[in-house]
């Protein structure tokens, strides 16, 4: 599923690399929580998994693509592949939410038979059946947060990436998306999830990979913070 | 393509006063490119005209030549009469489609009529002006054949070929145009940064809808194409304007008043025009989808 082998990646114009010969191995189904400090790399790592940057050394596979030589007009390709949700939610303020999440089908080409079947039961899925037609100003954050999940997941992804998507919600808000994003990882989809939060992590009990400096310090399956 | 559509549509309220801008000076710019390339149709069209018609002046000598080329003051008959017996001869009538002898009285007529009101035409009597023999060549490039017969010969005081003060002109109209078409390669460079600049503003007003574009996987086909198309739409504003304005130029102007005035001379036309307006057209397109193109792809780095 995710293949990460001996990859070193160094910003222009800072001494210390952001990632330092890291690998990781993540395999279908899984669930795997990324931790650590700021600018330990998760950031990174998740961008070099998101073909959002090529790293300086080493390889990187995802879904069975090697983002590394992969030419730049496949891109787009191996993203509608996978789900991404961030902290920000990333949602267009002027759409509604039925047409956020139409956004991202059509502009990949969807049809509108299609378009208009998935967004209700995708809806159903994250619990917003009933506000469709509300605007993203009009929801709570954990709300929000539903819409940017049913975006990521309505295309059926094999891989759900994650970066801090709790970490502008209150701890109750918190729990309920978790235990959306549990589900949707029994469902089948591989879920890596970059958090701060302590009490997730504690409380899921899955496997934990630890980032400092920009190297991993620890992988533990079962895992606390 | 109904998505693409109200891109542009919102990507032209958005920053109208740019796609404005991009349209007038792209409908300038181009208004000037096809001013120039009338102007040369013009120049061509006038050289065929007048170098058809162009002759070549043998000049015999008169009381008032200079008297080191004619050192016998006035040409006398018998040097005339061995200049037109050369002219008869075989060798030079193959080249020559007709002649005609001016003299004095002839000469002083036509520069009457030439410089009627003139201050001139009160001073110049009929003796000061030259007897002439007006050659017309069939081919009026070989004038040198006439020039090299004559010019020495006793009696002749000048050979003159009437092209080359036609290529003054010309030469002046030829400037006139590459000045033109100077300023209008300044202002299409200037038109081409501004659809670039104006690109790059749409693309950073909708960042968010392109950011999530991007992550979703919409091709880069799909996320360029507004933005192309919104340059293109504006320049073929600009330049299908630009058109209209050279047929206008051409009607009202060139037809209308210049030909009015000069009835002897032929000028460019509406189907000279009709050229000219895909060209146009065609120019402002390929430019702003070049501009356009080059500036989406520096800003939207996959």
């Amino acid at each position: 599923m995710i293949s990460i082998s001996n990859v070193s990646k160094q910003y222009k114009g800072s001494a210390k690399p952001a990632l330092n010969n890291v690998s990781l191995e993540v395999e279908k189904g899984d669930f795997v929580f990324l931790v650590g400090a700021s600018g330990s790399g998760k950031s990174s790592l998740m961008r070099l998994m998101l073909r959002e940057d090529v790293p300086t050394k080493g390889s990187v596979h995802v879904l069975g693509e090697n983002l590394v030589g992969i030419p730049s007009r496949r891109v787009p390709f191996f993203r509608r592949r996978l789900g991404v949700v961030f902290q920000d939610f990333r949602l267009l303020p002027n759409k509604t939410v039925a047409q956020n999440v139409a956004f991202s089908l059509e502009v990949i080409g969807k049809s509108q038979g299609f378009i208009q079947e998935a967004i209700p039961e995708v809806l159903r899925l994250v619990g917003l059946d009933g506000k469709a037609d509300r605007l993203p100003s009009e929801l709570s954050g954990g709300e929000q947060q539903r819409v940017a999940l049913a975006r990521a997941i309505v295309n059926k992804p094999a891989l759900l990436l994650a970066d801090e998507p709790t970490g502008n919600l209150d701890p109750s808000t918190s729990q309920d998306i978790m235990a959306l994003i549990e589900r949707i990882n029994l469902a089948g989809t591989t879920v890596i999830m970059a958090t701060h939060d302590r009490g997730i992590v504690d409380r899921l009990k899955k496997r934990v990979v630890e980032l400092k400096d920009g190297e991993i310090i620890r992988d533990q399956v079962g895992g606390s913070y | 393509m109904k998505f693409v559509f109200s891109e542009i549509a919102q990507g032209f309220r958005r920053n109208l006063s740019m796609v404005v801008s991009v349209v007038l000076v792209t409908f300038i710019s181009l208004t000037f490119v096809g001013t120039a390339s009338l102007l040369q149709m013009q120049i061509g069209q006038m050289k065929n005209y007048w170098y058809d018609r162009a002759q070549v002046a043998v000049y015999m000598c008169s009381d008032v030549s200079a008297a080191d080329v004619c050192p016998q003051g006035e040409a006398s008959e018998d040097l005339k009469a061995s200049v037109q017996d050369k002219l008869e001869s075989s060798t030079l009538s193959e080249y020559i489609d007709k002649y005609y002898f001016e003299n004095h009285d002839q000469a002083y007529q036509t520069f009457q009529a030439q410089f009627e009101g003139n201050a001139v035409a009160k001073y110049v009597t009929a003796n000061q002006l030259n007897e002439t023999f007006w050659v017309k060549l069939k081919d009026s490039t070989q004038s040198q054949i006439i020039t090299e017969s004559f010019t020495g010969v006793a009696g002749v005081e000048e050979v003159r070929d009437q092209r080359s003060y036609l290529d003054q002109i010309f030469s002046i109209l030829n400037a006139a145009s590459l000045a033109a078409i100077g300023i209008a390669t300044l202002m299409l460079f200037s038109a081409a940064l501004l659809i670039s600049t104006t690109i790059r503003l749409s693309a950073f007003s909708r960042r968010r809808e392109l950011g999530i574009m991007r992550l979703v996987g919409a091709s880069n086909f799909y996320i360029q194409l507004p933005f192309i198309l919104e340059g293109v739409l504006a320049a073929t504003i600009g330049s299908v304007l630009a058109g209209g304005a050279v047929l206008a130029i051409v009607q009202f102007f060139v037809q209308g008043y210049l030909a009015e005035r000069l009835p002897f001379t032929s000028f460019v036309g509406l189907t000279d025009g009709l050229l000219v307006v895909p060209m146009l057209i065609a120019a402002g397109i390929v430019l702003a989808a070049l501009a356009s193109g080059l500036a989406i792809r520096r800003y939207l780095r996959i």
